[in-house]
């Protein structure tokens, strides 16, 4: 059975992009542009791995995801986003509440990696 | 090849057809000609037949007249007519059968002529009899020169004998010689007809050999073909693959460097100082929105010009103890600028002082510019205090 993925981005153009090249490396997506359509789908199908961006039109990614880590604790959170942090700053917050940070300059190749890695996966050979 | 294979087995056929067809020729003329040696055969022994029965009939006929010359029994007269008229009648059938042959037929005309003799002689011998008595009839009779013309007629009837016999064993060898060439004719037809056939069937035979063999190293091929293609389709799709990733990380990066943008621009636009980029040559390259605002100018007004057209930094006398730089020294050697004091040029005349700060901007290692943040609130708050 394939593994959820849920991307939340506000920019439909990403999500989108993040949805076919997950779809291709084996996962089911969903995306959701709010937090509010996020919550949802968290409720209603819980993902094994949250993408998640800092600027959202309702709240941000660091809010949503202390909220996302009380009802499920143990589902990994990619935090992708454009704003640079600095390294103590991001440090703290993966002890916190989120498990990695990529910026968005990263390759896709390297987010793919990230994604294996927080699943626990062998990647697929290309 | 198979072209070849074809003509040779139609021409084998056709081979064995003209050899059955010259063999039922042959036995056919052959069956004819015995039919006719057998009819010949037949008639030959009719004339040897007819030609006995005239000498038997002649030698009845003979003994019934000196029966009826001796005895005058009427009997013996009725069985020498009878016998004189059955010897005549197979003297025409004998003149019958031979009508067409020469030879014999010139044999059966003497008997003929011997025979008119002997039956006018015995005409002679009953007309001595009834008229003069039965001693003038012996005296006749004994003095019978009939008997030279039976023992010719004998002799002619022999002969003609002896000739169809003769007639007989050559038909008989020819007969036979016929009867071997059929023989000899069918055997070889037939043996012609075997070797071809098993001739055609070695050729047939090997030709499916042939063809067996063209077959599986054509199912080889295509083999081989098809796991190229497999192997090549597998290429294409992986290629097709590996593109469409790069694809997407193309629009990748361009949408995370377009979101990059976006963000920075932003950040800039929202501060409340000028900041001015400005050129190796001093002119304005870039400006924010707060420089358009304070000075009134339209950016078209400002990017592009000479920073002295807003920017008034007054040159430091000589001697000066603090050492610092002129701007376009500074800019050109990369250097830092802090807290320079200069003024602010607006559309509308006026000139607010401001102070600022200078920093270098590279690309690489090569200084192409710098970066001036120019700070009026803070100067007027200072000039205020």
């Amino acid at each position: 059975m394939k593994k959820h993925i849920l991307s939340i981005d506000d920019e439909a153009r990403i999500c989108k992009l993040i949805d076919t090249v997950l779809t291709m490396e084996g996962y089911r997506v969903s995306t959701a542009a709010t937090a509010e359509a996020a919550r949802r789908i968290v409720q209603s199908d819980p993902p094994a791995l949250i993408i998640l961006d800092q600027q959202l039109e309702d709240t941000d990614g660091l809010t949503l995801a202390a909220e996302i880590r009380r009802t499920l604790p143990d589902v990994p959170v990619l935090l992708l986003t454009g704003m640079v942090f600095d390294t103590e700053v991001i440090e703290e917050i993966i002890g916190k509440n989120v498990s990695s940070y990529l910026p968005k300059t990263s390759k896709m190749g390297a987010i793919c990696s990230e994604v294996h890695r927080l699943l626990g996966d062998t990647p697929p050979k290309t | 090849m198979k072209n070849n294979i074809v003509k040779v087995v139609s021409v084998a056929f056709g081979v064995m057809l003209l050899i059955l067809g010259s063999v039922a020729v042959v036995a056919v003329t052959n069956i004819r000609r015995s039919i006719a040696t057998s009819d010949w055969v037949n008639h030959t022994h009719a004339v040897m037949l007819e030609t006995d029965a005239i000498v038997s009939s002649l030698h009845a006929g003979e003994a019934s007249l000196r029966s009826y010359l001796l005895t005058a029994d009427k009997r013996d007269q009725v069985a020498y007519r009878g016998s004189f008229t059955e010897m005549v009648e197979h003297l025409e059938v004998a003149k019958a059968l031979t009508r067409q042959e020469p030879v014999p037929r010139s044999g059966i005309l003497r008997i003929e002529e011997l025979v008119g003799k002997r039956i006018e002689l015995a005409r002679d011998l009953v007309r001595t009899f009834e008229l003069q008595g039965e001693d003038a009839a012996r005296k006749k009779l004994q003095a019978d020169a009939g008997s030279t013309l039976h023992g010719e007629i004998q002799l002619v009837a022999q002969k003609l004998a002896g000739e169809q016999q003769e007639l007989l064993r050559q038909r008989d060898k020819a007969s036979y010689l016929q009867a071997q060439a059929t023989r000899w004719t069918v055997w070889s037809g037939l043996g012609l007809n075997v070797l071809l056939l098993f001739f055609l069937g070695w050729l047939i035979s090997d030709d499916i050999a042939a063809r067996r063999k063209a077959a599986a190293a054509l199912e080889e091929a295509n083999a081989i073909l098809e796991q190229k293609v497999l192997e090549r389709t597998a290429e294409l799709v992986k290629a097709n693959e590996n593109l469409k990733k790069e694809n997407l990380e193309r629009q990748w990066s361009e949408e995370a460097l377009e979101h990059q943008l976006y963000y920075s621009d932003l950040i800039i636009n929202m501060i409340d100082d000028h900041i001015f980029v400005i050129s190796k040559a001093i002119n304005i390259s870039r400006v924010n929105p707060a420089v358009v605002h304070t000075t009134g100018y339209d950016l078209a007004e400002i990017v592009g010009h000479p920073m002295s057209r807003i920017l008034d930094i007054p040159e430091l006398p000589a001697g000066d103890t603090t050492a610092q730089l002129r701007f376009d020294q500074a800019v050109k050697e990369g250097r830092e600028i802090q807290g320079r004091r200069g003024r602010l040029l607006c559309k509308n005349g006026a000139a607010i002082p401001m102070y600022f700060n200078m920093v270098p901007l590279r690309d690489q290692n090569a200084v192409v510019g710098c970066v001036m943040t120019v700070h009026v609130r803070q100067k007027e708050q200072a000039d205020a205090g």
